[in-house]
């Protein structure tokens, strides 16, 4: 993320507070202190004030240094909109809210019931969450992870009487603002820094309300605002999705402890542990639910590209074999795991590959034999040779004997 | 707090109905540059038209409806009056809201030789896109309805991030090994290593007598000289 050169402005009216998870991993929640933190209750009671000028350089700080931050923009806060676009979202004009005439309901069209979609961050059966505020677009950047987007017939807006047609039109010419609208704006967007560090941005601080937690969205069905804001803040506060490598091993098939190098065409078994975090039991715990990991044995460029799999039996180990290919050098083997929403997994073991020595060739072929054959007949025949012709006798055939 | 107040507000008592909305010769016409109409068709609320509608890169799609009041008929101007293109398979969307005469009659006309920037990327010509009204209002009960499937020319997909296929498993390689070195038959080795020893076979044959007398004596000759050392090393350590 480029850090945006705001020279100098710091933003004094952004209250903040602050917490920690049983991870240890600790969270800011940026949002606009005028608001009363008892209409919030159900979700900020536990966490502890922490008023301080929060400049976008500090924010931006705080995730590189592993603080998880839920963002809480408003339809009218410009400072953290302008931050948004370090993340790849762009926000609605100032002014304009989420509006939506669907579904027909008698609660004013700017609060939206959003179904909840399916997705590993949220709970499954999570009911229709309401929304009010702003809605951002979303760049193509793969650390974005739209957690909840605007339903297909809304659109953001500042008018919010039924003469507005006409501003909204003229948004979309030339000249004009453009139109947020659609089922691709989003209104809760995750975001995983390439460390792993957590951002969430949250359009407007309704959700999070006391008021649209208890309030029915349909008959008998209470929305979904409070399991949805605790789906966002375990994801946000590292709690759910987060894995770590434990340890990883290779050694030769057959053997238990790794070698300093391996030779070419070696048969290599790499091993690798993973944990996911528990929630419930707040402890690391081993996890085989990963089914799409890969390993590179790579020297530049990948040699070797395979999957690697969970160990039946053993849970939170994952295993492979391959063999070495047949060039020297120096290899590394590399698992580097990005998947949205999940704590990325990366690992570099470097190993070197030899040639085989002088005595790992294969031997006595048998292509070798007949030369076997010849050499040892001749040095036997020698020996016979030698014998006969010291220790016989040969008499000569012209006259005379000898001795 | 402004959107508490609303909240609060939305407490009183419900509004008991919203009037209806009613969509009037909704039509579509499809044109190429020289004016030709190729298609000219009435929209029909239940059924799509068929077959899909066709664009080329030069054609030109001209939709036209009214929006009135279901009972009373008069022309309505509604909030939001939108043209959604969706493309379920690949997620692509686009939204042109529309604008709304006083006597409630609104039209879009597409160019495909200058396309508006809210139809969507086309990368796969076999998947049409489904194009539908939106139409809300404040006063009128909501109304979305599917107007036809429309098949673009290919365009270019959507941008990607370069690093969004690192997100997903990516192709497996598997490393090319040399081939094995070949080996020669083993029964040409035996038959090579036979012809070696063949001179031996010969000289055995030959000789074969005179190596059977060797053989005998020599077996003799060294069991005796065995004994015979044996007597003389006893005799000289009885002399010590």
């Amino acid at each position: 993320m480029r850090y945006l050169a705001l020279l100098g402005s710091v933003l004094l009216a952004i209250g903040a507070t602050f917490a920690k998870s049983s991870t240890g991993s600790s969270v800011l929640v940026v949002f606009d202190p005028k608001l009363n933190r008892q209409d919030y209750s159900l979700f900020f009671s536990g966490l502890e004030a922490y008023a301080t000028d929060l400049s976008p350089q500090s924010l931006v700080q705080m995730l590189d240094s592993k603080i998880n931050v839920i963002f809480v923009a408003s339809p009218t806060n410009t400072p953290l909109t302008t931050l948004a676009l370090e993340f790849g979202l762009t926000f609605s004009p100032p002014g304009a809210q989420l509006v939506s005439h669907f579904p027909e309901r008698s609660s004013p069209h700017t609060v939206v019931p959003i179904t909840a979609p399916d997705s590993k961050l949220l709970s499954n059966g999570t009911a229709p969450i309401l929304y009010s505020g702003a809605s951002h677009s979303i760049a193509p950047n793969p650390l974005i992870i739209p957690i909840l987007r605007a339903p297909a017939e809304s659109f953001a807006t500042d008018s919010i009487t039924e003469d507005g047609a006409d501003v909204i039109v003229d948004a979309v010419d030339k000249g004009g603002e453009g139109l947020w609208a659609g089922s691709q704006i989003g209104v809760v967007s995750g975001f995983q820094t390439i460390d792993g560090a957590r951002a969430t941005w949250v359009g407007g601080p309704e959700l999070f309300s006391d008021d649209y937690a208890t309030q029915e969205v349909h008959k008998g069905v209470k929305s979904g605002n409070y399991q949805f804001a605790q789906d966002i803040a375990k994801w946000t506060f590292q709690e759910t999705l987060t894995l770590k490598i434990d340890g990883t091993t290779h050694h030769l098939v057959g053997e238990t402890t790794p070698r300093e190098a391996y030779t070419t065409n070696d048969n290599v078994v790499y091993s690798m542990n993973v944990s996911a975090w528990n929630p419930e039991t707040g402890a690391w715990v081993p996890y085989s639910g990963l089914t799409d990991m890969q390993l590179e044995f790579t020297m530049l460029d990948p040699h070797i590209r395979t999957s690697i799999l969970p160990v039946k039996g053993k849970e939170g180990t994952y295993e492979v074999t391959f063999r070495a290919p047949d060039r020297h050098g120096v290899f590394k083997f590399v698992v580097d795991y990005k998947r949205k929403g999940m704590t990325p997994l990366r690992s570099e073991t470097v190993v070197p590959v030899v040639p085989p020595r002088h005595d790992g060739y294969p031997r006595f072929l048998s292509a070798a034999w007949p030369y076997y054959a010849g050499a040892i007949s001749t040095s036997i025949g020698f020996l016979l040779f030698s014998a006969v012709w010291l220790g016989g006798e040969f008499v000569p055939t012209k006259k005379g004997k000898s001795e | 707090m402004r959107f508490l107040h609303i909240i609060s507000l939305s407490l009183l008592p419900i509004i008991a109905s919203a009037g209806k909305l009613s969509l009037q010769s909704a039509r579509v016409v499809v044109s190429d540059t020289e004016g030709t109409i190729l298609r000219n068709e009435p929209l029909s609320k239940t059924r799509l038209p068929s077959p899909a509608l066709t664009l080329d890169s030069t054609d030109t799609l001209k939709f036209t409806v009214q929006i009135l009041d279901d009972e009373t008929g008069k022309p309505v101007q509604p909030h939001q009056t939108f043209l959604r293109f969706y493309d379920a398979q690949n997620d692509e969307e686009g939204i042109q809201p529309l604008r709304v005469s006083s006597t409630g009659k609104a039209s879009f006309e597409l160019n495909m030789a200058k396309p508006p920037a809210s139809i969507p990327a086309t990368p796969d010509e076999s998947v049409p896109l489904r194009v539908s009204l939106i139409v809300g209002s404040f006063e009128y009960s909501p109304l979305s309805q599917p107007l036809f499937d429309l098949h673009l020319p290919v365009s270019r997909p959507s941008p990607k991030h370069p690093e969004e296929h690192t997100y997903a498993p990516l192709p497996e390689i598997q490393h090319t090994f040399r081939p094995e070195p070949k080996t020669p038959y083993v029964i040409l080795s035996a038959i090579g290593t036979g012809l070696v020893l063949s001179p031996w076979v010969a000289l055995i044959g030959l000789l074969g007598d005179v190596l059977l007398y060797g053989a005998i004596f020599g077996g003799i000759t060294i069991a005796a000289g065995k004994s015979a050392l044996g007597k003389v090393g006893q005799w000289r350590l009885a002399k010590a």
